[in-house]
């Protein structure tokens, strides 16, 4: 082990500054749109390595311009998913005796292979949820980082360890796998969040259902595909493309299922977590679940702050991705005269953002998923705009999903503007009188997952470490973008149950811990003391 | 590259080679001895901003004292003008330098020990605030151009020239952008008007390329547009294109040069783009010398300087390249780093220092089309393209040196008296913005690296400063 804690290295990002990056990449996008127009694109159930036909289907579009479909998907049904539950127990004991190195290869191998791929998935992430290049680009390497991280983190835990021994005992600890994992994966980091959590528990021995959303099918289908060529057990691993209502309670309800991870909003979220709580007759195992959902996260801006920074940090974190990460800045809490500076130029800012298509280099701010998200959104904005304070709103263009940015000023902190978490380019901003009130109205939440402050006063930064308790708190940067071990992300409260997705612990979560002792006295000798 | 090889006589670009041998130890001794006339010149006399202030002597001298100390007190430094009221300048005080204060005595004149509410900490933070301020007026001449006017004059009335430039905030709407483009034009039509009233506006040197407007501004350009950045490459050309054409149209009515400044990696290639872009236009085919800036610690540069060359010929009017070390060395490498990115930038001084000498040859070489300006405070560097220049003959009248205003007074003053023309690069601005460049120039004055430490205050033997650089990464 370096210093480091390990050897493991980030996949560096796209160099966008350099011509030729940039050609490559506008390269990939033209293929992948010509691809699209070839219907090449498409999605179904995969089970036993045998893709299923027949049944319902889906098109999934893109947000931008949603006449153009990116591919049809068909949509598993309750029959496929037992099927697929069926065929993971058959041969969830082998994968889980497979030598933690075997498995450790084949998820690297993975990493390794999108990797090589990496423009061109990227580029699929660009259409089918409309992501701008910067940003479809860390999603790929951050799922390359995953694969890669977790592998490496797996042989530690696996390979057993001696941890105490006296004359006559051997004492070994090591975890095994769970038993059958079910991965019920969002949108918005179509590939980074799904593969993170199948590979997470795949690594671990544990047989795998991945459930992507609707909305990212084709993504998730094209990964499946590479965990399959990298060489994961057919009968190890299901893909079951389909609508959450319909087949989300089979695969959490069910006995043979021990253990489900979930990224999504707090309602499902805690509904998983009240239904797996009612032990399913057959049911061997205590189910667990590890749920990450939402956030409303603050950003607090010091009077003292540099203002050039926080005007960068605050634009980027609340707009970014147009709003819809779980990390993303809804709140603004600025300290005294800070305030009014602040307003002035991020409504100029948020005004001048490029707007369009996302395959297009220069955009900023691109659509959100999908209509319903978007005329909840317009309908939150204009409710809102009734009783709050609107400081400005932006224009967008009329063909796609687009939400204009808005910001609210004064907002009332028992308003559903500052409690709700939006999921779209919403930003409501208020101000108090000192630095600790402000870091205590942005930990008056029911989530607790990412938070940042722009400070120049050490003595108020530290204030922060001690109080502004959030799972990942940013100091004078942006609050988004965590990297795979740089910042192992996660909240607690209603934001999630502490996971660290990208951590040292995280893969802990998914092996069941086991001691196993020796007594090696036979017949008066040890070999110890022989 | 056929033409390229043509116009820029590669044979001559590589005589480095040629200069190897005996020639080669010949030259080294001509640089080293014209170094040591203008370290003889100097005597060591201390550029103003350190024996006239008190406040950057104390700075320095903590800083340099104690390293501990250095981070803290430009971190003050830097908040201090967004400070609004005493007591919150004298909490900052207090938090930064308290640790440090038992072991620097005199740190107790910035009030740490006294209560943030008492009238104490009132004068106290006075006098600080009075210290930042005086200390940044020895680098930045006013707010604005019609604010800075008497220290400009005084500037001409020397024998030196000027070009200014304006200090900001980071751009970050149009609105900005539209107040940036209002202060390049205000700042070229104010200079035009006054600056050709006065006596001293007559040429320095007479028939010098440089001095035919003693008008000079240099322009940021991502300051121009908002949303400047590699992946709206196409956009901000265009965008900027015009915008510059803007300013170069105001410059051309009021007799002005321009210098287009260099920036970050990421937004040169824009900015190189946009400077061949509006120069290359029939309006502006005849704009003398228009200027532009090449980073000697980019990788890049020799590749760039040959772009820019092939420019000028093609355009058949000669450019001015202001030749510099270059100024983003920590947060290019920083993000470099980060990022797992080879760095842009040598990593190692030398290897910058080296190619400045490379690159100066080459612009000494295609002296016909261009005009070239030295812009360092290393007297080896500077001592280097002088003595360049003689051996190939370019007479003092077809290049200039240039520095920072405030910075080297004594170097300035070294090289005007040995018949070379000097030009300030006089930033103008509010304190605010001011601080980001104050506390570079700062960092520059007492980093382990830096060429003015070693003359001013360590006192190297003037053998090892005037040391040729080794090429290297």
């Amino acid at each position: 082990m370096s210093e480091n804690e390990s050897n493991f290295q980030n996949v560096p990002p796209i160099d966008f500054s350099l011509a030729e990056s940039r050609a490559s990449f506008q390269a990939a996008i033209d293929k992948t749109g010509k691809r699209i127009r070839g219907n090449e694109f498409g999605a179904c159930p995969i089970v036993g390595g045998e893709f299923l036909s027949g049944g319902n289907t889906l098109p999934s579009v893109d947000p931008a311009d949603p006449e153009r479909i990116i591919g049809t998907v068909r949509l598993a049904d309750k029959n496929d998913t037992l099927r697929a539950l069926k065929t993971l127990k058959g041969s969830s004991k082998s994968w889980a005796q497979q030598s933690p190195e075997k498995r450790h290869d084949i998820i690297k191998k993975a990493g390794d292979i999108m990797l090589e791929r990496r423009e061109e998935l990227a580029a699929l992430i660009v259409y089918e949820v409309g992501k701008p290049w910067k940003e479809a680009d860390a999603d790929v390497i951050e799922a390359i980082d995953f694969c890669h991280y977790y592998a490496q983190e797996m042989l530690k835990h696996c390979t057993g360890r001696i941890l105490l021994e006296v004359p006559g005992e051997k004492n070994i600890y090591l975890h095994s796998a769970r038993g059958i994992g079910v991965i019920i994966a969002p949108w918005n980091f179509p590939l980074a969040i799904a593969c993170g959590m199948t590979v997470a528990s795949l690594v671990c021995g544990n047989a795998t259902v991945l459930k992507p959303a609707e909305q990212s099918s084709i993504i998730a289908f094209e990964f499946f595909k590479i965990l399959l060529e990298a060489g994961v057990p057919e009968n190890a691993c299901a893909l079951l493309p389909g609508i959450g209502e319909e087949i989300g309670p089979i695969l959490t309800d069910h006995p043979d299922v021990d253990l489900i991870c979930f990224t999504g909003s707090k309602a499902v979220g805690l509904d998983i977590l009240s239904r797996t709580a009612t032990v399913q007759p057959g049911q061997q195992n205590i189910k667990k679940v590890i749920s990450e959902m939402g956030g409303k996260n603050a950003i607090v801006i010091d009077e003292d702050a540099d203002l050039d920074e926080a005007i960068k940090g605050v634009l980027y974190s609340a707009f970014g991705f147009a709003g819809q990460k779980c990390s993303a800045c809804s709140r603004v809490i600025c300290v005294g005269d800070s305030y009014e500076p602040f307003l002035e130029r991020i409504r100029e800012a948020t005004g001048d953002i490029l707007i369009g298509h996302p395959a297009d280099s220069s955009t900023f701010l691109g659509p959100v998923i999908d209509a319903t998200s978007r005329d909840r959104l317009l309908t939150f904005i204009s409710t809102a705009s009734q009783t709050q304070t609107l400081h400005f709103k932006g224009n967008v263009p009329e063909k796609g999903y687009y939400v204009p940015a808005t910001l609210f000023r004064d907002v009332d902190t028992q308003s559903p503007l500052w409690k709700q978490e939006l999921f779209g380019p919403v930003l409501a901003c208020r101000k108090e009188d000192s630095f600790e009130a402000a870091v205590s109205v942005a930990m008056d939440s029911e989530y607790a997952l990412t938070g940042g402050v722009f400070s120049r006063s050490p003595q108020n930064i530290e204030h922060a470490y001690l109080n502004y308790q959030v799972g990942n708190l940013y100091i004078n940067r942006s609050i988004t973008g965590a990297i795979v071990l740089r910042q192992p992300f996660g909240g607690s409260r209603m934001s999630g149950v502490g996971a660290k997705a990208g951590g040292p612990d995280y893969l802990l979560q998914f092996l069941q811990p086991r001691t196993i002792t020796e007594n090696t006295m036979r017949r008066g000798f040890t070999p110890e003391l022989l | 590259m056929k033409v390229m090889v043509d116009i820029l006589g590669v044979n001559k670009v590589t005589d480095s080679e040629k200069l190897s041998g005996e020639t080669g130890q010949a030259f080294e001794q001509k640089v080293i001895s014209f170094g040591k006339e203008i370290f003889s010149h100097m005597n060591r006399e201390k550029p103003g901003f350190l024996h006239a202030n008190f406040w950057s002597d104390r700075v320095m001298e903590w800083s340099m004292a104690k390293p501990e100390l250095k981070a803290n007190m430009f971190r003050l430094v830097d908040v201090l003008p967004a400070l609004k009221t005493s007591s919150a300048i004298a909490r900052h005080v207090k938090e930064y330098l308290s640790q440090v204060a038992q072991t620097i005595h005199s740190i107790a004149a910035w009030g740490v020990n006294i209560p943030p509410q008492s009238i104490r900490a009132r004068f106290a933070s006075i006098a600080v605030r009075q210290g930042v301020r005086q200390m940044a007026s020895q680098f930045i001449a006013g707010e604005s151009a019609q604010k800075a006017l008497s220290k400009l004059k005084t500037i001409r009335e020397n024998k030196l020239a000027f070009t200014v430039d304006l200090l900001g905030e980071y751009c970050v709407s149009e609105q900005e952008a539209s107040e940036y483009m209002n202060r390049y034009l205000e700042a070229l039509n104010s200079l035009g008007s006054e600056v050709s009233g006065w006596k001293c506006s007559a040429p320095i040197m007479e028939g010098h390329p440089g001095e035919i407007s003693p008008v000079c501004v240099s322009i940021k350009l991502s300051a121009l547009y908002s949303q400047c950045n590699p992946l709206n490459f196409d956009r901000s050309v265009k965008v900027l294109t015009e915008r510059l054409s803007n300013v170069v149209r105001t410059a051309q009515e009021q007799n002005a040069m321009i210098y287009v400044d260099a920036e970050d990696t990421a937004n040169n290639p824009i900015i190189y783009k946009v400077f061949q872009d509006v120069f290359s236009l029939d309006e502006f085919k005849d704009f003398p010398y228009p200027g532009i800036v090449l980073q000697a610690y980019a990788k890049e540069s020799e590749k760039t300087l040959l772009e820019l060359l092939s420019f000028a010929q093609k355009r058949g009017k000669p450019i001015a390249v202001r030749l510099v070390k270059g100024a983003y060395w920590d947060s290019e490498t920083v993000s470099a780093l980060q990022n797992h990115w080879e760095p842009p930038l040598f990593q190692k001084k030398e290897s910058s220092d080296a190619n400045f000498e490379k690159l100066t040859k080459i612009l000494l070489q295609n002296i016909e089309h261009v005009l070239p300006a030295f812009g360092s405070h290393n007297i080896r560097s500077l001592a280097h393209a002088c003595c360049y220049a003689e051996e190939l003959g370019i007479k003092q009248d077809q290049f200039e040196l240039q520095m920072l205003y405030g910075m080297a007074d004594p170097i300035a003053n070294a090289f005007k008296e040995r018949g070379y023309l000097v030009r300030f690069y006089v930033p103008l601005g509010e304190l605010i913005p001011g601080m980001g460049y104050l506390v570079r120039r700062l960092l520059e004055n007492t980093s382990n690296e830096s060429f003015l430490r070693h003359t001013f205050f360590d006192e190297s033997e003037i053998e090892t400063l005037l040391k040729k650089p080794a090429a290297g990464s």
